[in-house]
């Protein structure tokens, strides 16, 4: 009994820390454990019509995934569509961010413009782009026939699909990178510039050692969060191209969803989210490991 | 100093209003859809609840009707549904849009079999399968035996297609076929007859290839698998085993046999020609692109026609769907939807709804329907109506819809095919379209859709109950 006690009373601790976690771990639970350990429950089946666990096969959906194309192509389009989108994405935020970190009037103004596409929906500004990129009264053909060049069959050529997507996501997540980049700019402690003013250092000899080191872990967050988003693009597929033309914009998670709520095949497009998940996981993992080394924290 | 702060504070404010102004707009959306399917849940109390509590004490039975009509369709449901409501009172409907057929087949699927499911829902001739299957509904049988209600008053072909082993499931609504839409002006400038259109798929090759000039191409078809069905059926070709799915569960696709290989070659030769135009999946492209002189000769719904010849610049012609040169025609199959009713809701929601279907199908809505947007109307006698005479004679190619429809050969093909996986093999055709637009084997890619199909029937078959 005096053990219980003495027991009970060590953990204390423990037990106030286990109540503080409660919400979080409830809320989670709910909302993210659940439906994750679901998913990874119903990749091992195959589902009926309504979309109840029906027959246990095992491993089937996976190995039936890894060999066929289409599955190999969505990732191809995947892995594509991220190396499209991101770099560009970070590198035109960091310039416009470097823009308007300048101290000049009326500079509030550009600030609210490279921000303003974090304000609309992705929905609307698909369907902006979808009349921009339509292929007989669309504004990109129309100018191109201005200056007399070759018509560009923008999202109905497998060619050009991804990479117009790839555009119009550009455009649409310029504006979050934008406004992050720009916040970390602006904690930069102005003393530092300062005192290599005073020494002579040039624009590029400061943006070199005092702007990137200083601005490491905002660009390492933003790249982190650019790299999830790439792979989790859903919205503009969907209006857009809805996967085609040939599949060639077909991305994972866009696959999931009509192999889902489309086709009804709950098992292959759980089995796809468990491969996405897997994937995540390890770039994830990987560059926090490389990455990270070279974030310089204060 | 004073001044710079006054803009700094100034430009601050500015970019908070912006941001509000950005996002009170895409919120609109999103709040209008929480409106939706709120009221959908709860139809009764809330946001009209004045309204409500008025019909309440009048003891009317009160119905949800979900459909999938936007633009035109959904103006012409709203005044059909406004006619019943004033015509009697005791019940009342309420049209409610809920998104494409797919989007509102899945928001069925949601609340199917339960109380909360709405008394009527419009689903598309490819969900008939999955809805028998599905037990999530009441058939329709049912109510004409019991009120002896005559369905020969209704068309015979349209009624074919929707019924299952001799019984009648749902009440066909909303039917329309494929017809080919040409350009009255361009045959005329080509030198060809604009009063015959070509009707054979060489004679569409020979044509395109005369219509075809800089900026004209000279046939086009939407990438959309119902489209190459049709030019499947009219060959007299089956889509699956089993008697297209209606003797038994179809296990094996059919449409890479001969007849699906000659609408695919036919695709194929005009497209290496250079005649072909490919304007994508979407229904508003091609049809902007017919409008605007872009494409001479297209495929599209009859419930398209109207619009095409509103739209349209020019004069348009309309013309029976082509068919291969060995074979007689055999006609179209019947697309569009039907209406369900819901299983598991109360019995006087039931009959409110079985009497708001026999309202729909007299001839004079049937005759307005037709009218308003161009789909068929189920019941012939609305034919007859002065107001479609009339029409008629000012717009002749209305009636060739009709006339296609009445013209087909009866048969397993025309029926059309009964599977339950449909709309994951209309996926797999149009992938296998695209594919062939960028120049693979007909019979290659053919063969990959039907194994795709193949494979999806064979885990339905399986996990069936």
């Amino acid at each position: 009994m005096t053990r219980f006690a003495h027991f009970w009373r060590k953990s204390v601790d423990g037990r106030a820390a286990i109540l503080y976690l409660l919400p979080s771990v409830i809320l989670f639970s709910v909302f993210v454990f659940y439906p994750m350990f679901r998913t990874i429950y119903l990749s091992f089946f195959l589902t009926d019509q309504t979309g109840n666990a029906a027959i246990m096969v095992g491993f089937e959906n996976f190995m039936y995934l890894l060999g066929s194309s289409e599955f190999q192509n969505s990732m191809k389009a995947t892995g594509l569509f991220v190396l499209y989108t991101v770099p560009i994405t970070i590198i035109l935020a960091l310039f416009f961010a470097l823009l308007a970190n300048e101290k000049l009037k009326g500079i509030g103004f550009f600030r609210t413009m490279y921000s303003s596409t974090m304000g609309i929906s992705v929905a609307a500004s698909s369907v902006i782009w979808l009349f921009m990129f339509n292929p007989s009264i669309g504004m990109f053909n129309r100018l191109l026939s201005v200056f007399d060049f070759p018509q560009i069959q923008w999202l109905l050529d497998p060619e050009w699909a991804l990479i117009s997507v790839a555009i119009s996501t550009i455009w649409m997540n310029l504006g979050f990178s934008f406004l992050i980049l720009l916040g970390g700019l602006q904690n930069i402690d102005e003393h530092l510039y300062e005192s290599s003013r005073i020494d002579g250092a040039g624009y590029f000899y400061r943006l070199r050692r005092i702007t990137l080191p200083m601005l490491s872990p905002t660009l390492f967050f933003i790249i982190t969060i650019s790299l999830i988003n790439a792979f989790q693009t859903f919205g503009q597929i969907d209006i857009l191209t809805k996967g085609g033309p040939s599949q060639s914009t077909n991305l994972i998670v866009y696959s999931i969803y009509r192999e889902a709520f489309i086709n009804y095949q709950f098992g292959t497009a759980s089995a796809q989210a468990v491969i996405l998940f897997i994937i995540i996981l390890i770039v994830t993992i990987l560059q926090f490991k490389l990455g990270e080394r070279r974030v310089h924290y204060q | 100093m004073n001044l710079r702060k006054m803009l700094k504070s100034s430009m601050f404010w500015m970019l908070i209003l912006t941001v509000a102004i950005l996002t009170a707009c895409s919120n609109s959306d999103s709040s209008s859809d929480n409106n939706d399917s709120s009221s959908t849940n709860d139809t009764s109390s809330n946001s009209d609840g004045n309204k409500e509590s008025g019909s309440e004490e009048a003891g009317k039975v009160s119905i949800e009707f979900w459909h999938a009509m936007s633009g035109t369709g959904q103006e012409s449901i709203d005044a059909i549904v406004k006619g019943f409501n004033e015509s009697q009172d005791k019940y009342e409907v309420k049209a409610e849009f809920q998104g494409s057929y797919e989007e509102s087949l899945t928001k069925l699927r949601g609340v199917g079999g339960t109380k909360d499911a709405p008394a009527i829902t419009q689903v598309f001739e490819v969900g008939t399968k999955y809805m028998i299957d599905s037990g999530y509904i009441e058939p329709m049988q049912k109510f004409i035996d019991e009120d002896n209600y005559d369905l020969s008053q209704l068309e015979e072909n349209i009624l074919n297609y929707y019924r299952v082993d001799g019984e009648l499931y749902s009440m066909p609504f909303n039917s329309s076929t494929p017809v080919m839409i040409y350009n009255k002006d361009a045959f005329e400038a080509a030198g060809l007859d604009p009063e015959k259109a070509p009707e054979t798929f060489a004679e569409v090759i020979d044509a395109a290839a005369k219509l075809k000039t800089d900026d004209m191409y000279g046939f086009s078809m939407l990438t959309y698998g119902w489209f190459f069905e049709q030019l499947v059926a009219t060959q007299g070709g089956l889509y699956v085993n089993e008697d297209n799915g209606r003797s038994g569960d179809a296990t094996e696709a059919l449409f890479n046999g001969p007849e699906g290989l000659n609408v695919f070659n036919f695709l194929d030769t005009m497209n290496k020609a250079g005649t072909f135009g490919n304007f994508g999946t979407n229904w508003d492209d091609i049809r902007s692109a017919f409008a605007t002189e872009k494409v001479a000769m297209y495929m599209d719904s009859s419930a398209g026609v109207a619009g095409a010849i509103t739209n349209a610049p020019f004069e348009v012609g309309v013309a029976y769907i082509p068919h291969a040169d060995e074979v007689q025609r055999n006609g179209v199959v019947i697309g569009g939807a039907s209406l369900w009713m819901s299983k598991g809701i109360a019995e006087e929601e039931q009959e409110a709804a079985w009497e708001f279907m026999k309202y729909m199908t007299t001839p004079e809505v049937q005759a307005q329907w037709h009218l308003d947007t161009g789909y068929f109307a189920i019941n012939p006698a609305a034919y007859d109506e002065q107001i479609v005479k009339d029409k008629w004679e000012e717009f002749p190619q209305y009636k060739v819809t009709v006339d296609q429809l009445q013209d087909t050969v009866p048969g397993l093909a025309t029926q059309g095919a009964l599977i339950s996986v449909f709309p994951e093999s209309r996926q797999q055709i149009v992938t296998a379209l695209e594919e062939l637009y960028q120049g693979k084997d007909p019979q290659e890619v053919l063969d990959k859709a039907a194994e795709g199909t193949n494979r999806a029937m064979e885990i339905a078959n399986k996990t069936k109950q």
